[in-house]
């Protein structure tokens, strides 16, 4: 039976080379996903522990984390007071103990605007272990001397446009500027620049608590050097209050902090793996279907000379085994290529040219396990069917007259309720933590469920695309074809659908966040202009009060909505809320564009509190009403509900009089909006705005498209990720495309045999099969955004409660992707359509 | 009808073919110097036993097949050195073909496989023509019929229809009555003869039938590559005893040459 099998695939080698290209990009993906992870988390952990490679023991903060609500915002608070750290110093065993001081600050450069666009600026004190550690690399100049003096590392230089010796300003939340000297350029080992885009710079000990700690003796962390214990250490400090760990414990701790980047980019990865290999199943289930079809006769031959069903079984499953562990192995193979080049990759753009270390964990034979397990289980339902080819079938002419499609539908509409009701539960916030699980399951039943009723679909709907595509003889015999074996075309069509579904439901989300940004804006708001800043580390922009106050005073400008706004540790009635103030409430509700629908903002003092209509709602609170609200500051206070206001995104949420705005984490405002005198030039005003903001390094002013684009832009560059890692799946639906459209062809020789014996000419064979194939990509990418629509549609719904009221389709996409769709038909057609056109007519006619 | 000159022509003549297939030892002669004409609305039954080479001549005269030596023609046309697109074109335009099975293609109803010559060239075929076939075969409430919903016999006859719609120079018919009950054979052979008599189409019909070739006109006898025979007005006993004959002949010249 083996032997049998042996020869029976050498025979396919077309058929099942297309197959196996399906396993092998599955595998390839999923074993590259974990490869990359590995090697990013080794190598990763090969820097951090150059960082505390001679440290012995680090002692940190107790709650090691950042200060979040206790301190400013955000910004870690270093919190091991100098006594504690002399006490280290004194302890039995210890050489060495420096005190670190560490935290985000803000950093001037050249053009006046913050360092560092999307990464944050650290400061630390620059100690004796700054300059023997190995982990920094002096590359000019030396270490901060005096406390007018900084050492800069060499991303900070390239992304702020200072030299050496220039000076450059920094502040914080609690200093404010001061001017330094560039004294030093340092790097970090291995060559690089950075850790992961951050910029650095090396202050006195002195002025980095000046900045970090409002001039109080405090430290983040302790780097101790000796030969005392963890032991030692906390009994001299006390335990509790402060974390003692070796360097090694420290090092990984940290190592694994920085190894989440990778650790996210492997599971993206791995999500894209594992769509692919999903799709391969679609691929592999019809190539097993459509070879038992063909070997019909051959099955039924061997079940007649005393093959027993069994082993007929056994002889399917052993052919998709060996496909499966071939196309494993090489996947296997070029997937730890792939994941060294992948790694290499997020290296140079993501981690600043981080050193990698190729490992190849032993989880990756998972990938293998996921190769073969896939070939084989996509295999068993036609290997199963092959049983059950009746001997006398050896003796007739194969008829394979197709089945009807009532089960199917019904099991394929019971799955898609199911997977849209988990969808829904998990949308509507009712499966608590395991929302996520559950939408991402959802999502997976509702494609199963739709992929079991693209038969039924495909009947009128390749009946419509076909009609377009049928002007000539040969394109209707195309459009019958396709039609003619429903659950063959639909499975192949499903393939390419579950692609451009995700990429289609994305690129819907993103162009309804992109309506919703633009409507927020076109609506109602009646600037011109807006002065915001994009938030880089842990620190929110904002600009000065006097600022503010230059601002109305510029020519042209008619009015200017500020807004104050704070979030950390704020609430109202103990349930934590958005703050938001204004220096005049009623002019700037006029610049919004809010309407008041209860209530009045003219009569409001410094006790009366604004909210949006659906907040009151949902708190059961109404005008009158008294509410506690509780500040960043500990600053608690009574107020009463003064006015309500209609929904609309921008003001939703608590307003309180200006009077507060001292208690707020940050009492500057975030942003201004700027209406300009009717029939000034809004460019000129622009101007005249950014000379006002030449001394405001966090914000910038953008007139109301730019700050569209601003807020919106980064989504653009997800969905072009999203679909460079899709690209594979198309692949692989393209590949089974193909695969179909050459199956078809062999099946259907005899066909082509008659037809070019009454006269069909080659070129009209080539049309026929192309025809076919577009048909199928073109219903398979209506189906897909069909169905991506839906799946966007569905989220937006679901987000609309948090403000992503607009729905709004990706049309330029949605045209691409038909487009894209007829292009991969006629390419997909061009091996299949030869062969038809080659076809030997009086062999094809000729019968046994 | 259309050639109702008294001078009787031939629809097909060929002459002196040679056709071999595979080389050296394995080599075997299918055709050898066969010269053969065909007139003009006549009907022919190529005969002879399995190997003698019947179906090799039937598939070069109707240019499925191309020959090692000799001419072909298909009325005024020579085939020999024809390219697959002229081929194509006449085998659409002057020929009609009826297999022994597969002969309609499953995707189309009746009525459009009996156009699908005419559609394949983008032309339309006659429809009083083709609504006179139809009503002589019997096929009217059939049309709209998709293949498998029509006996052995009902398929037939929509590939003798689709044969004769586009009225071809010679219908080529291999075997037309191998996959059919006695009844629906005898159908199918009547209508061959009806257009010959009363529509004036050549027909050419390979078979290993006596009964079958009774039907026609003249039965031209192979046997080893070679006519052995030519029979006017043959019935279905002179051709089982030319056929015995012959049988007798071969194994005869078989023993002599080993």
């Amino acid at each position: 039976m083996l032997r049998a099998t042996l020869k029976g695939m050498a025979s396919r080698k077309a058929r099942l080379a297309l197959t196996s290209i399906a396993v092998l990009l599955g595998t390839m993906f999923v074993a590259a996903a974990m490869i990359l992870t590995a090697t990013m988390d080794k190598s990763v952990s090969g820097v951090i522990s150059d960082a505390y490679s001679d440290v012995d023991i680090v002692v940190a903060s107790g709650d090691g984390e950042n200060g979040g609500a206790s301190g400013p915002p955000g910004v870690a608070i270093p919190s091991i007071p100098g006594d504690v750290l002399s006490q280290i110093q004194g302890t039995d065993g210890v050489d060495r103990a420096d005190g670190a001081v560490e935290g985000e600050i803000n950093a001037i450069g050249s053009t006046g605007k913050l360092v560092g666009t999307f990464a944050p600026t650290i400061a630390f004190n620059w100690t004796e272990g700054s300059d023997e550690d190995d982990f920094i690399e002096m590359r000019e100049g030396s270490g901060p001397a005096a406390d007018d003096e900084v050492a800069v590392s060499t991303k900070f230089l390239a992304d702020s446009g200072l030299d050496l010796g220039d000076t450059v300003t920094a502040y914080s939340y609690t200093a404010d500027r001061a001017e330094y000297t560039i004294v030093g350029v340092f790097g970090l080992a291995g060559g690089r620049d950075s850790t992961a885009g951050e910029t650095q710079m090396g202050f006195t000990t002195a002025e980095a608590q000046r900045l970090l700690t409002g001039g109080e003796d405090l430290y983040s962390s302790v780097y101790v050097y000796g030969t005392a214990t963890t032991d030692d250490v906390e009994s001299a400090i006390g335990t509790g209050d402060y974390r003692v760990q070796t360097g090694q414990e420290a090092s990984d701790e940290a190592a694994e902090g920085f190894a989440v980047v990778a650790d996210f980019m492997g599971y993206i990865f791995l999500g894209f793996g594992l769509v692919a290999v999903f799709v391969s199943v679609f691929l592999i289930v019809n190539t097993f279907t459509i070879i038992v079809a063909q070997r019909q006769r051959e099955l039924a031959l061997l079940r007649a000379i005393g093959a027993g069903r069994g082993q007929v079984v056994r002889s399917v499953l052993t052919e998709a085994l060996l496909i499966g562990t071939v196309a494993s192995i090489v996947g296997l193979g070029l997937g730890v290529l792939l994941g060294w080049g992948l790694s290499q990759a997020v290296s140079a753009y993501m981690m600043d040219g981080l050193p990698v270390t190729l490992l190849v964990p032993a989880t990756t034979l998972w990938a293998l396990v996921v190769g073969i397990g896939v070939t084989l289980l996509s295999a068993l339902v036609p290997a199963v069917k092959a049983s059950g080819v009746p001997p006398v079938a050896a003796m007739r002419e194969a008829v394979n007259p197709p089945k009807p499609l009532r089960t199917i539908t019904i099991v394929g509409a019971i799955v898609t309720v199911v997977g849209g009701a988990l969808l829904a539960l998990g949308l509507t916030d009712n499966l608590g933590d395991n929302t996520l699980t559950g939408m991402l399951v959802g999502v997976g039943i509702t494609f199963v469920g739709i992929t079991l009723l693209t038969p039924i679909l495909s009947l009128p709907l390749v009946s419509v695309l076909g009609a377009v595509l049928s002007f000539t003889f040969a394109g209707k015999l195309g459009r019958l074809n396709a039609a003619r074996n429903p659950r063959r075309t639909a499975i192949t069509a499903a393939a390419l659908m579950i692609a451009v579904a995700l990429i289609t439901g994305i690129a819907t989300l993103v162009s309804s966040i992109k309506a919703t940004t633009s409507d927020v804006l076109d609506t109602s708001l009646e600037s011109d202009l807006v002065v915001s800043g994009l938030q880089a580390g842990a620190n929110t922009p904002s600009f000065s009060r006097d600022t503010l106050t230059e601002l109305r005073e510029v020519p042209n400008v008619q009015r200017v909505a500020d807004h104050y706004q704070d979030y950390r540790g704020t609430s109202v009635d103990d349930q934590d809320a958005m703050l938001s103030s204004s220096e005049n409430l009623e002019e700037s509700m006029g610049v919004f564009g809010t309407a008041v629908t209860e209530g009045s903002l003219s009569d409001l003092d410094a006790n009366s509190i604004v909210v949006d209509e659906t907040t009151a709602e949902d708190r059961g609170l109404e005008l009158g009403d008294t509410v506690e609200v509780g500040f960043f500051d500990g600053e608690t206070a009574t107020f009463t509900i003064g006015a309500v206001l209609e929904d609309y995104l921008i003001t939703n949420g608590w307003w309180v009089s200006p009077d507060y705005i001292e208690h707020f984490a940050i009492p500057k405002p975030l942003q201004a909006y700027i209406v300009v005198e009717p029939g000034a030039d809004v460019g000129a005003v622009e101007d005249d705005v950014a000379q006002v903001l030449t001394d405001e390094p966090e914000v910038n002013v953008t007139n109301n498209a730019e700050f569209v684009d601003q807020q919106t832009g980064s989504l653009d560059t997800i969905l072009g990720a999203v679909q460079i890692l899709l690209a594979l799946a198309m692949i692989i639906a393209v590949i089974g495309v193909v695969n179909t459209l050459v199956l078809s062809v062999l099946e259907r020789t005899r066909e082509l045999g008659l037809l070019r014996a009454v006269g069909m000419t080659r070129g009209q064979a080539r049309r026929m099969i192309t025809v076919e194939s577009v048909i199928i990509c073109l219903f398979g990418a209506v189906l897909g955004i069909a169905v991506g629509i839906g799946l966007g549609w569905t989220v937006q719904q679901a987000l609309e409660g948090e403000g992503l009221d607009q729905f709004a389709l990706p049309w330029g996409l949605i045209v691409t992707y038909l487009v894209a769709a007829v292009i991969v038909g006629l390419l997909a057609a061009i091996a299949p359509a030869a062969r038809a056109a080659k076809l030997n007519v009086l062999g094809a006619i000729a019968y046994e | 009808m259309s050639t109702s000159t008294p001078v009787k022509t031939n629809a097909v003549a060929a002459k002196g073919l040679w056709k071999a297939y595979g080389s050296g030892e394995a080599q075997v002669v299918a055709l050898r110097d066969v010269s053969v004409e065909f007139a003009s609305g006549a009907f022919t039954a190529i005969m002879g036993p399995s190997g003698s080479g019947k179906s090799t001549l039937m598939h070069c005269l109707a240019g499925l097949d191309t020959t090692d030596r000799g001419t072909v023609s298909i009325g005024d046309t020579a085939l020999t050195g024809l390219g697959d697109k002229a081929l194509t074109k006449l085998r659409r335009d002057k020929i009609g073909f009826i297999f022994q099975q597969f002969n309609l293609l499953p995707t189309l109803t009746a009525e459009e496989n009996i156009t699908l010559p005419a559609a394949i060239a983008g032309s339309k075929a006659d429809p009083a023509w083709v609504k006179r076939i139809i009503d002589t075969l019997d096929l009217a409430d059939r049309l709209d019929h998709k293949p498998t919903e029509l006996s052995g016999g009902q398929q037939q006859r929509v590939a003798c229809a689709r044969a004769l719609a586009s009225r071809p120079e010679v219908v080529f018919a291999d075997e037309p009555t191998g996959n059919l009950d006695t009844r629906s054979g005898a159908e199918v052979l009547s209508f061959l003869r009806t257009s010959v008599d009363e529509f004036d189409q050549t027909i050419v019909m390979v078979t290993h039938d006596p009964n079958a070739a009774a039907y026609a006109d003249r039965v031209v006898f192979l046997a080893d590559g070679q006519v052995v025979e030519d029979m006017d007005d043959p019935t279905a006993d002179s051709v089982i005893d030319k056929m015995k004959h012959f049988e007798e002949l071969v194994a005869a010249a078989q023993v002599k040459e080993s």
